[in-house]
């Protein structure tokens, strides 16, 4: 495979790109000294190893990287050598613009991207949360090999599949990441973690998509095994933890029920009143009544 | 037709609710169930959201009505409950849960068991109260509170079981049976009261317990505001009923002297039912009250088909993710082509540590006698028989105290037929599988029947309980195993020493990792 080095500003290939910062493959036969410090990275920044073994510190992590292997550097964290020179070897580079990334919001990639709403929230979630800085794809691999001969060939059709490529390495991205953090035999395992995840973002409005995504499934799969593993559809599963955390929310009395709606996930004091009135046959109000603490029993 | 009567049963157990619809004369209407998790916040400790378990079984009863028994124009005439033991959920003078229910699995009173069982204190409690002395019993749960956790200890009004907590939430009342009661380790099951040298062990007086009453007593009316959204009448008759090992006896009709039962879900158990208490040097056997008359005795085993499971998730071969079922589909058929014995093969199950008949927390697994020629077949094979073996051994020390001719077999993984078989060839009786699985809920069932007068008694409602002998012992089977059993045995008790090192070394591991 030849070196090519492309560049933002330097390169007529990226003209069409202004997304892509670089896009390269590199050889590094000889150690400099120096070479490669820890810096903060500003875009989102991808490295496949083809060949040799790099020892690098991403995000305050050691790790070691052998071909195959694909280190993902999110904006924000920190990327460099060990040793602080770049380690002989090969390996192509991609790092490009990404205009906003948040657990609540996803992530936002700009006009390019093709990816839906539901799917950008949910990839940019499972980035942050599982946050795997090195996967195990070749798949990516071969998916850049791809979009360097289409950038570099430029035959009809290569601006849109390009973009089509740089999504489809955010979605192997995010499918392998949640393969990587979950055990694929363990199901009770792999849900409990999901169990902890909706506890702790309750208010969220949680989609079965996203839900399914985090387990490393297909919605179809994943609802089968929650209705086989729970006896409940996904939705209705999360319907008994937001109504058991609004139990325990309703006893405490400085906070009002619409706060307990909203923290708890309803979209609104009705929907959880006509909620809760159906499952346990008490409206909230009435329950707290009945469980306030001048009450004797 | 309408007016149609029914039964409803509910199963509250470790991993999740199921509730049940009989009729009268016990066929099963409907089944539906609903699964909670279980917290391991720090190790050693197994916790449970109260909340969320009666909200699942809430949800669950409400569907099964709605969906399976009032389309079909089915009355519900009684609701027995069942509840797995061992349970204990502080509340404070509001009736307010402080945090979580510690379920059975809880190991974090480790150190005042040993304390207290090793004491002449700690085998007169196991004398009065047929509970082992152990960090499952509620005894040492609360002993442990008192000593380690002041705060919620002092702020506690009343030390309940989860099923007591469900029952107020339904109509009002604190109460327990005497047959969860009697697997807290704090009553004496001989007088039938609360023992006082237990209570002063756990550091409480009575009045922080619930009311004790008998199986077949009721807790009172379900509240108004549940027979509307439930759609139930008001003159519903609401049972009490009894612990889960209870009512899994009774309901595998095993209630005749020279019976007992053996149980495998993810743990294990093996029963009997008699007239008087198994009084053990050696504290190895639990005896529970189901009434006043009988005592289910025997001995429970930490890893049954947890063990199993965790082999096919470590060596099974998975067509997709999470297919856990053609993984061990494939491993029985692969244990099934190996003769009895493994060739030689030997397996220690104890991978949760163990409790009888060894009752060593430190004991670990391990394969035994591994030679060139074993393939992985042989460690599948090994690998289950080693979960039967520690089940034999149970079986073996309680036939010192009961007769045993004959066995049936019940829960998910002993009533396999490969398994049911091997059982067989082990022991060397027969062996019956019920024809329902569901024994817990058809112990229920029986309890709401005798109630209605449906049945004349308990041996009765025992009675009717089909078993049709499925599988015949295999002598020379038999032969082979009593030739491995014997250093099964001595293996288990010869490793004493190393248990203990290497559960010290992975115990060292686990807090360094930790930190």
């Amino acid at each position: 495979m030849n070196q090519f080095a492309l560049q933002q500003g330097h390169s007529r290939e990226l003209d069409m790109f202004s997304h892509i910062v670089e896009f390269t493959l590199a050889k590094n036969n000889t150690i400099h000294l120096e070479s490669f410090p820890v810096t903060t990275s500003e875009n989102f920044q991808i490295y496949y190893v083809i060949d040799g073994k790099f020892e690098w510190i991403i995000n305050q992590k050691h790790y070691v990287l052998y071909p195959g292997d694909l280190a993902i550097i999110l904006p924000g964290q920190e990327l460099g050598g060990s040793n602080r020179y770049l380690d002989i070897g090969t390996f192509i580079k991609l790092e490009f613009k990404v205009a906003m990334l948040d657990s609540a919001n996803g992530i936002n990639l700009g006009d390019w991207s093709n990816l839906t709403e539901s799917e950008r929230i949910t990839v940019g979630r499972i980035l942050l949360i599982n946050n795997m800085s090195v996967l195990k794809t070749k798949e990516a691999g071969d998916v850049l090999y791809e979009m360097r001969s289409e950038v570099l060939n430029q035959e009809i059709g290569y601006l849109t599949r390009v973009n089509v490529l740089l999504d489809t390495l955010l979605i192997i991205i995010a499918r392998q990441s949640t393969r990587q953090a979950n055990s694929r035999r363990d199901f009770p395992g792999t849900f409990a973690l999901l169990e902890q995840a909706l506890r702790k973002n309750l208010a969220h409005q949680w989609t079965v998509e996203e839900m399914a995504a985090h387990v490393g499934l297909g919605t179809t799969a994943f609802t089968e095994k929650v209705k086989t593993y729970t006896g409940f559809s996904p939705l209705n599963y999360l319907i008994n933890i937001r109504i058991s955390e609004s139990i325990k929310l309703l006893k405490k009395a400085d906070i009002n029920v619409t706060q307990i709606a909203l923290e708890t996930g309803f979209y609104s004091s009705q929907h959880f009143s006509t909620t809760f009135k159906k499952l346990t046959g008490y409206t909230p109000g009435d329950f707290r009544k009945r469980n306030t603490p001048t009450k004797s029993s | 037709m309408d007016n149609k009567e029914c039964i409803i049963t509910v199963e509250l157990g470790t991993n999740g609710v199921r509730v049940m619809a009989f009729s009268l004369t016990g066929e099963v209407i409907a089944s539906m169930k609903g699964s909670y998790p279980t917290f391991h916040t720090e190790p050693d400790y197994s916790e449970q959201d109260p909340e969320q378990i009666f909200i699942t079984m809430l949800y669950v009863l409400k569907n099964l009505l709605t969906e399976r028994v009032h389309p079909k124009h089915y009355h519900v005439v009684s609701m027995c409950f069942s509840a797995s033991m061992h349970s204990v959920l502080p509340i404070d003078r509001n009736g307010e849960p402080l945090g979580n229910v510690i379920t059975w699995a809880d190991n974090r009173g480790k150190k005042e068991a040993l304390d207290l069982k090793n004491s002449s204190l700690g085998k007169k409690i196991y004398d009065a109260t047929g509970t082992p002395i152990h960090p499952m019993s509620p005894l040492i749960k609360i002993a442990w509170m008192s000593r380690n956790d002041n705060e919620r200890f002092a702020n506690t009004k009343k030390f309940l079981s989860i099923k007591s907590y469900i029952l107020q939430q339904l109509t009002g009342e604190y109460v327990q049976d005497y047959s969860l009661a009697s697997a807290t380790g704090l009553l004496n099951i001989h007088k039938r009261s609360w023992e006082p040298d237990a209570l002063s062990f756990a550091g409480i007086k009575e009045d922080a317990l619930p009311d004790v009453i008998p199986v077949f007593a009721s807790p009172g009316k379900l509240r108004k505001e549940y027979q509307k959204s439930l759609g139930l009448p008001a003159n519903l008759r609401i049972l009490i009923g009894s612990s889960d090992g209870c009512l899994a006896t009774l309901g595998g009709g095993v209630w005749e002297e020279g019976k007992a039962t053996i149980t495998i879900e993810d743990s294990g158990a093996m029963r009997t039912v008699g007239k008087v208490v198994i009084r053990d040097e050696k504290q190895r056997f639990f005896n529970y009250l189901l009434t006043k008359n009988y005592y289910i005795s025997g001995g429970p085993t930490n890893n049954g088909g947890v063990v199993f499971e965790w082999f096919t998730k470590q060596f099974g071969d998975f067509k997709g993710p999470f297919d856990m079922d053609h993984a061990m589909e494939n491993f029985m058929r692969e244990a099934a082509s190996v003769s009895a014995g493994s060739e030689g093969l030997i397996f220690l199950p104890y991978l949760l540590g163990e409790r009888a008949p060894i009752w060593n927390a430190n004991a670990r697994g391990s394969y035994f006698g591994i030679n060139i020629k074993h393939e992985k077949q042989h460690f599948v094979r090994a690998t289950i028989e080693g979960i039967l073996y520690e089940v034999y051994s149970i079986g073996r020390t309680l036939g010192e105290h009961r007769k045993i001719d004959a066995l049936t077999v019940n829960g998910s993984f002993a009533s396999l037929p490969l398994f049911a078989q091997m059982i067989a060839d082990i022991f060397n009786k027969p062996v019956n599988t019920g024809t329902n699985p569901d024994s817990i809920a058809r112990g229920a069932y029986l309890l709401s029947a005798i109630d209605l007068g449906i049945y004349k008694n308990i041996d009765d409602a025992a009675r009717s309980i089909d078993l049709p002998v499925s599988f015949k012992p295999q002598l020379h089977n038999h032969v082979a195993y009593q030739k491995y059993f014997p250093i099964f045995d001595r293996l288990s008790s010869k490793l004493y020493d190393e248990f203990e090192a290497i559960a010290n070394l992975q115990h060292e591991q686990y807090l360094n990792i930790g930190s």
